[in-house]
């Protein structure tokens, strides 16, 4: 099965098959009769549909049930604007795809600060609002009646640029039309808006230690996938030529939904193949249409516990999130570890006088503590000293109740933590915050998030110096990968890796964010001793790189060889400050662990 | 003097919005123990009211008729925890894989109602009282029927806190929704208490199915769809797992929008719901009661 | 008795713990001591259920519970106060100590547990109303020990109940600790990072190091002996 997989992935992206697919198609078009012509046009907006919802659910994780809503802005904007103010179709349909962009933004405002599922009941709201909106707006969308006289492909009313546009040359323009889409859909699966998408749906903490804001990813997910929609309503509207309101109801948002998830989410190919299949179905199967709805709510109910990864995931290899192109450039390119080293040195971290309250409870007291560059401190203590606390209030998960935070010259302190990140400190977690479908390069370059300053729109459109950027930071990972040994097992999905090799994975993540600080959390923990020798020597290395390095661990052995100076925390107080020989025989220290009585044994 | 329109829309407004309120209880109760919601929730009330008709045409008296449609419906609800939530949460696709299946069951009960009951609207016979009877409070005229609706789900708002605040069970509710584990160490049955909670809210969503279809009269498959929706603003606007929160939020609702309604336009009625829902969102997300419960899981 | 044989438990692809075998005997205290992620968590979590078990029994009384579920355990009489102070924080003090004694078997009535509670803890009777989150350090942890007795299991689970608290205050809860086991002469259970501390109150103890068990014995000998060297050195 997985050869099989792996063929039909690979057919199904050569662009040489691809091209030949769709040249096929646009000649043999006349071939056809206009009635299938007419189904393959459906076919096609019902391809581009269902991409909204790829890009919204299968990528970002969140859920739309009121996507007609979209469609149907599309359809409308576009339809009033060429039919009742004459502008020219190559005006409407953008227009109407910016307005439905637009509407996805408005609509995702508050993904900032609430559960996912109050997006999902919004979307919901939405579908219904936009459905009775356009029965009442009689002056735009002609209310329950509906507008007619929209020029259409079908009914040869259709004219773009003062040529005119019958079934059959939709269609071919159709055809272009999807095929440009899919093929943008995917460069921004493939680039850093894909990997973004796909971690915050994963791990939104995780994300956010990246310096990828939760919310305001959402919302972009939401505008494109509005606007998206709104591209499949306008060529519908162009189509048809007549907008009734019932075209834009529930049962539109269900169908979507239904071709999405059979087809596969996160599957472009899975999609095309779900999106034909339910568009012929009604059409040739009346008994089908009857059961229509019935067989919709079935599909929804059972189809994500049963197939959750649909037709896409039984024909086809996952969907990878790099650009082979990237990759092939990045190949050529010889990247040198010395090249993350920080820009300017001489950077320190100051955490003065920090106190940590919650309610009653006094978690950090007192503590201040500084990061040199080029130096290795360790932070210790017994569990519940306060060092975790500590460490979430420098790096901006919490504000802490006294005491600042400096860095740089900069006052850091109550920064959010994706802005902690941004101004380079980053972290690493105790439970590795890894994105478990993403293979390890994938992971570690999308450390490298903030490094990629190209557009959107070059994103999307591939252009070459997008894929030059990338291609220098997949060389950076490259030699990240082999710094930590992990070069063999580059293109493996993280999850199916042991826990050492995720560790490593995640310090090496921290390191492509280019960081000047770097505070690790307990990262030894559950290592081997092979393993743990490999993460010595690799913090060794970001130590001659220049990095000012906090490491929080329990583990001596691994620390006494390899640190500068150590901090001890006890009941939120700061007991010691020195080297480790020190530490060891510290009676405070040994107390603090052990109690009063070890300490005298 | 009131002006009449106005206070029979007035009227109105409170007896659904209790009922808003009475949907949202059922919202919050699976919220409580899963933090999921039955998505499919409006299909539930329209199942419950449509079965209470086809039951009372076939000759059960009408008591028995509404009985016998809550067991089904409470039975539903059993169904949907183990079939479609909670394998959707063990699924390791995603953490929203529920919010589909609930919804996919809600449309398919539509659609099966469709295909039996047909899609017309059918009368919904009068359980209690009839349209016409009426009383007069100060010089209005007062539908009994409403006064019934409203007294019955605010009767049952009130035993809902009650049960929480003061029973074991309740507590128990309360518990798990805090720390589910903890809970469990203690030995509280957390699954029979998920059973129970989804069968529970289900029971609520027939109750408010059979009340608003008392009220208006006639109900169909679409019916109850929109409801959830509604529901939910009444939950947010009160404050996510507030009881008392629901009542006022499904109060506010249910005022506001009969309204908006009656001055405006019936169409607006949702539209000013969703508003309601984005103000809320926007102003202050965990509601009038309701504590902090909005950040992201 | 509590008897655990060759358990492992392992979360994905995290060793918690590897093929750990302990007795455990009624009428006295066993330690288990580690640093921290050493495993002490994860072996009161499978012994209490909510920890899945790869591999291996546990038998109380000779009883093989290792395939019941959590609830039911602690119906049985398996209690565990979880490591961090795990609370119901909006209740209050009262319906925290109502709760974790209304379900299961062998319970005086409420109002006799309530009071008994009160007697040993008078300061509780003073907040009873007031929400459990809102008490002091000390003060929730001797609700956790009261709810964790009150239906006078055969087993005690405590997870650090020194965790963060003030030197005067550990002396409390070990009082009541120790006070307890000897009255009722149930197993007790008590895993701790301050080793000296439960070494002094158990007879005997078991020190966990990456999931496995790397030294077993009474606590004297744990403590005060030769081993005692070796101990500090498991942890620096």
């Amino acid at each position: 099965m997985n050869r099989l997989r792996a063929f039909l992935s690979a057919l199904v992206a050569d662009w040489r098959l691809q091209a030949l697919l769709v040249l096929a198609l646009l000649l043999g078009a006349p071939l056809l009769s206009p009635g299938t012509v007419q189904i393959a046009s459906f076919v096609l907006i019902a391809a581009i549909f269902a991409q909204s919802i790829n890009l919204l659910t299968g990528l970002a994780g969140q859920i739309s049930l009121g996507h007609a809503g979209f469609f149907g802005i599309g359809a409308y904007c576009t339809g009033a604007l060429v039919k009742t103010h004459g502008l020219d179709v190559t005006l409407g349909v953008p227009l109407a795809v910016l307005l439905a962009g637009v509407a996805g933004w408005l609509l995702s405002f508050p993904a900032k600060r609430v559960r996912d599922v109050y997006l999902a009941m919004m979307t919901l709201g939405f579908g219904m609002v936009f459905f009775e909106v356009v029965r009442e707006w009689n002056s735009v969308t002609g209310g329950t009646m509906g507008l007619p006289g929209v020029p259409s492909a079908a009914l040869r009313t259709l004219s773009i640029l003062g040529v005119k546009v019958d079934g059959l040359a939709y269609f071919q323009l159709l055809l272009l039309i999807t095929a440009g889409t899919m093929l943008m859909v995917r460069n921004l699966t493939q680039s850093r808006i894909g990997r973004a998408f796909y971690a915050i749906h994963i791990s939104e903490i995780a994300a956010g230690s990246i310096g990828i804001p939760a919310g305001a990813t959402k919302q972009l997910a939401y505008a494109l996938s509005g606007a998206l929609a709104g591209l499949a309503g306008a060529l519908y509207a162009h189509l048809v030529g007549y907008l009734g309101p019932e075209s834009f109801a529930l049962p539109r948002s269900i169908e979507v939904l239904v071709i999405a998830i059979v087809g596969g989410l996160g599957s472009i190919a899975g999609q095309v193949l779900s999106a034909t299949l339910f568009t012929f179905l009604p059409e040739r199967l009346q008994v089908f249409a009857e059961w229509q709805f019935i067989a919709y709510g079935l599909i929804l109910t059972f189809s994500l516990i049963i197939l959750p990864k649909g037709i896409g995931g039984l024909l086809f290899e996952p969907p990878r999130f790099i650009r082979p192109r990237a990759r092939a450039r990045a190949a050529m390119l010889r990247a040198d570890a010395a090249m993350l080293r920080p820009a300017d040195q001489g950077a320190a971290l100051e955490a003065e006088r920090i106190t940590m309250r919650f309610g009653g409870l006094v978690a950090v007291d007192d503590v201040s503590l500084r990061l040199e560059p080029g130096r290795i401190t360790a932070l210790v203590g017994p569990n519940g000293s306060g060092k975790s606390t500590l460490v979430n209030v420098i790096t901006g998960i919490y504000r802490p109740s006294a005491g600042r935070v400096r860095f740089a010259g900069r006052d850091i302190t109550g920064l959010a933590d994706h802005q902690v990140a941004a101004a380079g400190v980053v972290r690493t977690f105790q439970d590795p915050r890894l994105v478990p479908h993403f293979t390890v390069r994938e992971n570690l370059l999308l450390g490298a998030h903030r490094q990629l300053r190209h557009s959107g729109v070059a994103a999307v459109l591939a252009l070459p110096g997008a894929t030059a950027e990338e291609a220098q930071q997949l060389a950076l990972v490259e030699a990240v990968l082999a710094l930590a040994d992990l070069t063999a097992m580059a293109d493996r999905p993280i999850d199916t890796l042991p826990y050492g090799t995720r560790r490593m994975a995640e310090v090496g993540r921290a390191l492509l964010a280019r960081p000047q600080v770097i505070l690790l959390d307990e990262p030894a923990a559950g290592l081997s001793e092979p393993e743990m020798e490999r993460l010595t020597q690799l913090i060794r290395d970001m130590k001659a790189m220049g990095l000012a390095i906090l490491l929080i661990d329990h583990h001596m052995d691994f620390l006494a060889d390899l640190v500068d100076d150590v901090v001890v925390l006890d009941s939120g107080r700061m007991i010691y400050r020195g080297d480790i020989a020190g530490m060891r025989g510290d009676a405070q220290v040994i107390a603090a662990y052990l109690g009063d009585e070890a300490a005298h044994a | 003097m009131m002006d009449d329109f106005f206070f029979s829309l007035l009227l109105a407004g409170i007896s659904v919005g209790a009922v808003y309120a009475l949907i949202a209880l059922g919202l919050n109760l699976t919220f409580w123990t899963t933090k999921t919601m039955n998505f499919g929730q409006g299909s539930l009330m329209m199942l419950c009211a449509m079965l209470t008709v086809f039951l009372s045409s076939q000759g059960l008296a009408m008591a028995l008729a509404v009985f016998g449609s809550l067991l089904v419906v409470a039975a539903f609800g059993v169904f949907i925890e183990r079939w479609t939530v909670r394998p959707a949460l063990q699924a390791s696709g995603g953490s929203m894989g529920w919010v589909v299946s609930t919804l996919g069951f809600g449309i398919f009960l539509q659609g099966v109602a469709a295909k039996y009951f047909g899609s017309q609207a059918v009368a919904f016979p009068d359980v209690v009282f009839t349209a016409q009877d009426f009383v007069t409070v100060f010089g209005q005229y007062v539908s009994l029927q409403y006064l019934v609706v409203l007294a019955v789900a605010v009767a049952l708002i009130l035993a809902l806190e009650l049960f929480v605040r003061k029973t074991v069970w309740g507590q128990a509710v309360h518990a798990v929704s805090l720390d589910p584990e903890l809970a469990l160490v203690q030995g509280i049955p957390v699954r029979r208490l998920v059973l129970g909670s989804f069968m529970l809210s289900s029971a609520l969503a027939g109750v408010a199915g059979v009340l608003i279809a008392q009220i208006g009269g006639t109900v169909d498959p679409a019916f109850g769809f929109d409801l959830v929706l509604l529901g939910f603003v009444a939950a947010v606007l009160g404050g996510m797992g507030s009881s008392m929160g629901a009542l006022a939020g499904g109060l506010l609702v249910g005022i506001i929008s009969k309204l908006v309604g009656g001055y405006v336009s019936t169409a607006a009625e949702h539209g000013i719901a969703f508003a309601l829902l984005m103000m809320a969102l926007a102003l202050r997300p965990q509601g009038l009661f309701g504590k902090a419960e909005v950040s992201k899981a | 008795m509590l008897e655990l044989q060759g358990l492992t438990v392992r979360y994905g692809a995290v060793q918690a713990l590897e093929d750990v075998s302990l007795q455990a005997g009624a009428g006295g205290i066993t330690a288990i001591l580690g640093a921290n992620g050493a495993g002490k968590s994860s072996l009161m979590r499978a012994v209490s259920g909510i920890a899945p078990v790869t591999a291996g029994r546990i038998l109380l009384d000779g009883q093989d519970i290792t395939a019941l579920p959590a609830a039911e355990r602690a119906r049985l009489g398996i209690a565990h106060a979880m490591e961090g102070r795990r609370l119901f924080r909006q209740l209050t003090v009262e319906d925290n100590l109502k709760l974790a004694w209304s379900f299961g078997a062998r319970k005086l009535p409420l109002a006799t547990a309530l009071a008994q509670t009160y007697e040993r803890f008078p300061i509780l009777q003073e907040k009873a109303r007031i929400a459990a989150g809102l008490l002091s350090g000390g003060q929730q942890q001797m609700v956790i020990l009261s709810c964790t007795t009150i239906r006078s299991p055969r087993c005690l689970l405590l997870d650090e109940p020194s965790l963060g608290l003030a030197p005067i205050i550990v002396q409390q809860i070990y009082a009541f600790i120790t006070d307890y086991a000897a009255r009722s002469g149930i197993i007790v259970v008590i895993a701790e990072q301050m080793a000296a501390l439960a070494l002094r109150v158990s007879s005997h103890g078991l020190v966990l190091r990456r999931g496995r068990a790397v030294l077993q014995g009474s606590s004297a000998e744990l403590l005060h002996g030769h081993d005692g060297k070796t101990l500090a050195a498991t942890y620096l």
